[in-house]
């Protein structure tokens, strides 16, 4: 029997997968694609409270119809910030966030 | 007219100035942004005649999205003033954009039309922000408000600075939209609301989960508190704040800060203030007062070795989302005589005003002498009196001399501290208030007592003339006479 801990035991993991990447990794195209995992791993979450949280008999709604919010607003978000990687790679030659450092302190 | 037509209108606006941008064959696209500015400041009229739902089971849906209270027809006008003033400030800075943005004989205004119109949609965001009171149209406005700031930071595509600042913007925030995501994901978990009036009420019943498991409820805020820390700027969230500062272009960066950390407070009260008040959460106050400690003393001593204005403003913003944050944390203990709401509203005012002064003749100082060192500032009184007046009332007001809108914001936060008996952190406080008297007069002192190196004059076009005397009365009125904001929300 799967319970609501197995999926949020899961959805734990993707956070933390996400969030070690974003810290750990060096491309900024790696650290973009560890940043979905995180909005993934809090759908993942908000669908198993809906399908455990009943309300009288049926799964609550309101939290899959937030899940397509964030879905609709991750695509938006990735279409601005894969145009801005680009622009920077144009002007730099790089994605490598090492290299970013014109300002510091 | 239902309030929700406010933003509409503003989107309306946005859009068909984006279909003249594009369709209407003239060579200066100024004009934008002046129709921008006419058409806000119309809508901000609109302000006085909106009306919320008749009675408290209004059927139109959007009623349970959207409130309509003070606080929100507050902050709305607030976004609108900030966007005006924003985009004189952008007009002013058109030879910056224009020379970063390829501007050539063939395309003499590259760029200049979507640097003006843009700003419209953030604005469109930050005043539904204001009204948010639904988990799901919080998080929909604040990314509104986000990915078009995304943009606007990296607008100057052939800068740099401007791009750097750009990537780190959009990577740190879309991290803090994902801290934001997970805390209320277990928010909706913990209570089966959405809307953050009924998760309220949820705290008030024994058998809620939400009073079950206390850890759960910490997590679920402490995450929903890093994310917000990140939008307002607080200690340990800051680290962009600096660099995303100094590479913006000089009108978003007055945005960033002055926009984006209003509505930042303002979905911050809305979500965490009914925690406060509660015994749920104890943990809580300390959190806030902690990281508030850290904010105002780190900001304002990391911002005095600063020899870049603008670094130095981005440290100076970090230090009084510390104060407001302290506000914040005395939402429990605070009387009926001073509201928490109204102090954060008096304290906000008078900053957006001392802000967008500098901002603007910062904007208007680079466009004319292409530098932002405070080295550049020297002998200002020479070769503007009118601006180096502008800038020094701002100076004065930012470090909080008496008589100015500065003076009175700090004065409330010190009065609500008092009444709630934080001592150890008054005293972190005032160590912060007085270095930030050290920087502040800093950049007076490079203004009337320093050489410039030529003569340059610095001329200031009428509209930047009327948008900085405006300001500065605003400075001033709030400076003697604070009631009329405090008495706004009771």
């Amino acid at each position: 029997m799967v319970t609501l801990n197995h999926y949020l035991f899961v959805s734990g993991l993707l956070f933390t997968l996400g969030l070690t990447g974003v810290m750990l990794r060096r491309s900024l195209i790696i650290i973009f694609m560890s940043l979905e995992m995180m909005l993934s791993a809090a759908n993942l979450s908000l669908v198993a409270f809906s399908r455990f949280n009943l309300v009288d008999g049926l799964p609550n709604y309101n939290g899959q119809a937030f899940v397509f919010f964030i879905i609709t607003v991750a695509a938006a978000e990735v279409a601005v910030g894969l145009a801005i990687i680009v622009a920077l790679f144009r002007a730099r030659r790089t994605t490598n966030v090492d290299d970013i450092t014109a300002m510091k302190y | 007219m239902p309030a929700i037509y406010l933003e509409a209108a503003v989107v309306v606006l946005g859009i068909v100035l984006m279909l003249m941008e594009a369709f209407v064959d003239k060579a200066d696209k100024s004009f934008i942004g002046k129709i921008g500015i006419v058409g806000l400041a119309v809508i901000f009229l609109g302000l006085f005649m909106v009306e919320g739902p008749k009675d408290s089971n209004a059927h139109w849906a959007i009623w349970s999205f959207y409130a309509v209270d003070p606080t929100a027809l507050f902050y709305k006008g607030f976004a609108l003033i900030t966007t005006i003033i924003v985009l004189i400030m952008s007009l002013d800075y058109r030879g910056v954009i224009q020379h970063y943005m390829g501007a050539d004989q063939e395309k003499p205004q590259a760029g200049l039309g979507e640097f003006l119109y843009l700003p419209l949609f953030t604005c469109a965001g930050l005043m539904w922000m204001a009204s948010a009171k639904d988990i799901v149209s919080i998080f929909v406005s604040l990314e509104l408000v986000t990915i078009s700031f995304y943009i606007l930071v990296a607008f100057l595509r052939r800068n740099v600075g401007s791009l750097e600042a750009g990537v780190k913007y959009l990577i740190l925030g879309a991290l803090s939209t994902g801290f934001l995501v997970y805390g209320l994901t277990w928010l909706f978990g913990l209570s089966g609301e959405t809307g953050l009036a009924e998760i309220a009420a949820e705290l008030g019943n024994e058998e809620s989960p939400m009073n079950a498991h206390p850890q759960a409820l910490l997590f679920a805020l402490a995450l929903v508190i890093v994310a917000l820390g990140f939008k307002v700027a607080a200690v340990p969230f800051q680290i962009w704040v600096p660099d995303v500062y100094q590479g913006a272009p000089t009108p978003i960066t007055a945005f960033l800060s002055v926009g984006s950390k209003a509505a930042g407070f303002v979905v911050g009260y809305r979500i965490i203030e009914p925690f406060i008040t509660s015994d749920a959460a104890p943990q809580l106050v300390t959190l806030i007062l902690a990281i508030s400690g850290a904010t105002i003393l780190l900001g304002n001593l990391a911002a005095v070795p600063q020899t870049n204005f603008k670094r130095m403003l981005a440290y100076s913003s970090i230090s009084h989302a510390g104060f407001l944050l302290l506000a914040l944390g005395c939402a429990r203990a605070a009387g009926d005589d001073v509201k928490v709401e109204g102090v954060m509203a008096l304290y906000l005012s008078g900053y957006l005003a001392m802000t967008l002064i500098t901002f603007h003749v910062m904007c208007l100082v680079r466009d004319q002498l292409g530098g932002e060192e405070i080295t550049t500032y020297n002998g200002l009184s020479k070769r503007s009196p009118f601006l180096a007046g502008m800038l020094l009332i701002a100076m004065v007001s930012l470090a909080g001399v008496p008589f100015t809108a500065g003076f009175f914001g700090k004065f409330y936060v010190f009065l609500l501290a008092m009444q709630s008996r934080f001592y150890v952190i008054i005293a972190v406080a005032v160590i912060g208030v007085g270095a930030g008297f050290y920087y502040y007069l800093k950049v007076v002192k490079a203004m009337y007592w320093e050489e410039a190196d030529d003569d340059r004059k610095v001329t200031v076009p009428p509209l930047a003339k009327g948008a900085l005397i405006a300001l500065a009365i605003i400075i001033f009125v709030l400076g003697v006479y604070p009631s009329p904001i405090l008495n706004f929300f009771s």
